[in-house]
């Protein structure tokens, strides 16, 4: 565990120093149609880090606001759980500013492929459902379903990108087809990114 | 007509059988849609090809399956499945890491404001 402190101590301190190290790759969730509460945690989520792709910070403006909420509202609040939580990094001024810039640079093309990047995510519904066909137990709590949710998309995120790479190596232009997909996974494999099945899988 | 019950059963029991091999192959696409956003936003096309998307997408629910299957083998250790079963098992993997470090820390601060909307809402209406 990180964080053996109040969330709260662990944000005041946390503003002050260097938002912690970047992590090249992350996924951004952004569901239309929300609360503006729920948006405003929601899109600093994105910031994280994105892999080779900018972030979006015109969102993190309305994060730094939904933030100063939770604060105050946090500040009378006695009792708060220690918690594995990082103070999200969306409130370092600098890195917001960078995002502006970059985003306020982007092509409609890549606004557009932005957009989807950050909006698309796995629908927690359909996640809950694998998950209890997997475990065969019926209560998924909510955290296991977001922590996968996430993990998928960056997994999905690692896919397409190895198999752009596979395509730039073999001279392939046009929308990925399942050889490189298939290429790109066993690259994964050998990375190790993949879990392995304890037993291999006979029957699909 | 002899052979029509004979040919029936026979046939049924080949559908059955062809059936029953196919029903494992024959998923409901889960992710289809969501899949197709997602791959666009992290380099394909607007229109992934959809043959493509139906193997990506059985890739992730062999990747989720699995993964899942070896945080249940950690948590029947203590008992339950826990999230930090998860973590444990991309440890290694800083971005995902950090990513779902991120996630549960929204999804607390989420709570937290909505429990002082709350009892804001409260204090407004035991003023009146």
């Amino acid at each position: 565990m990180k964080n053996s402190k109040d969330p709260f101590e662990a944000a005041i301190e946390e503003e002050q120093e260097e938002s912690p190290p970047e992590s090249p790759a992350g996924g951004g969730d952004d569901e239309e149609g929300r609360h503006e509460i729920e948006q405003a945690p929601e899109e600093s989520e994105r910031d994280v880090g994105v892999r080779r792709q900018p972030k979006k910070f015109k969102s993190s403006v309305a994060v730094a606001d939904g933030k100063n909420k939770d604060e105050d509202e946090e500040e009378e609040e006695e009792n708060m759980e220690a918690e594995l939580t990082k103070y999200p990094t969306t409130a370092d001024p600098a890195k917001m500013a960078k995002m502006q810039v970059i985003l306020s640079q982007f092509t409609e093309d890549q606004m557009s492929r932005y957009e989807s990047f950050r909006r698309s995510a796995f629908q927690k519904g359909n996640m809950r459902k694998l998950l209890q066909g997997v475990t065969g137990s019926q209560k998924i709590s909510m955290p296991v379903i977001i922590v996968n949710c996430g993990i998928a998309k960056m997994f999905v995120g690692e896919l397409v990108e190895t198999a752009r790479v596979v395509m730039g190596e073999r001279n392939d232009s046009g929308p990925i087809r399942p050889c490189h997909i298939r290429e790109s996974y066993r690259r994964l494999k050998l990375e190790g990114k993949v879990p392995k099945r304890s037993v291999p899988r006979l029957f699909r | 007509m002899s052979n029509t019950p004979a040919a029936a059963p026979t046939s049924s029991s080949k559908s059955k059988a062809a059936g029953s091999s196919q029903a494992p192959e024959k998923r409901k696409p889960l992710f289809q849609k969501e899949l197709q956003h997602m791959m666009y936003g992290f380099g394909d096309e607007q229109n992934p090809l959809p043959e493509t998307v139906a193997l990506v997408e059985d890739i992730v629910v062999e990747y989720v399956t699995d993964l899942t299957h070896k945080a249940q083998e950690i948590g029947t250790k203590r008992g339950r499945l826990l999230v930090d079963d998860f973590l444990y098992l991309i440890r290694k993997d800083l971005p995902k890491l950090n990513r779902c470090r991120e996630l549960l820390a929204m999804q607390e601060e989420l709570k937290q404001a909505r429990k002082a909307f709350d009892v804001d809402e409260e204090k407004i209406t035991s003023l009146d």
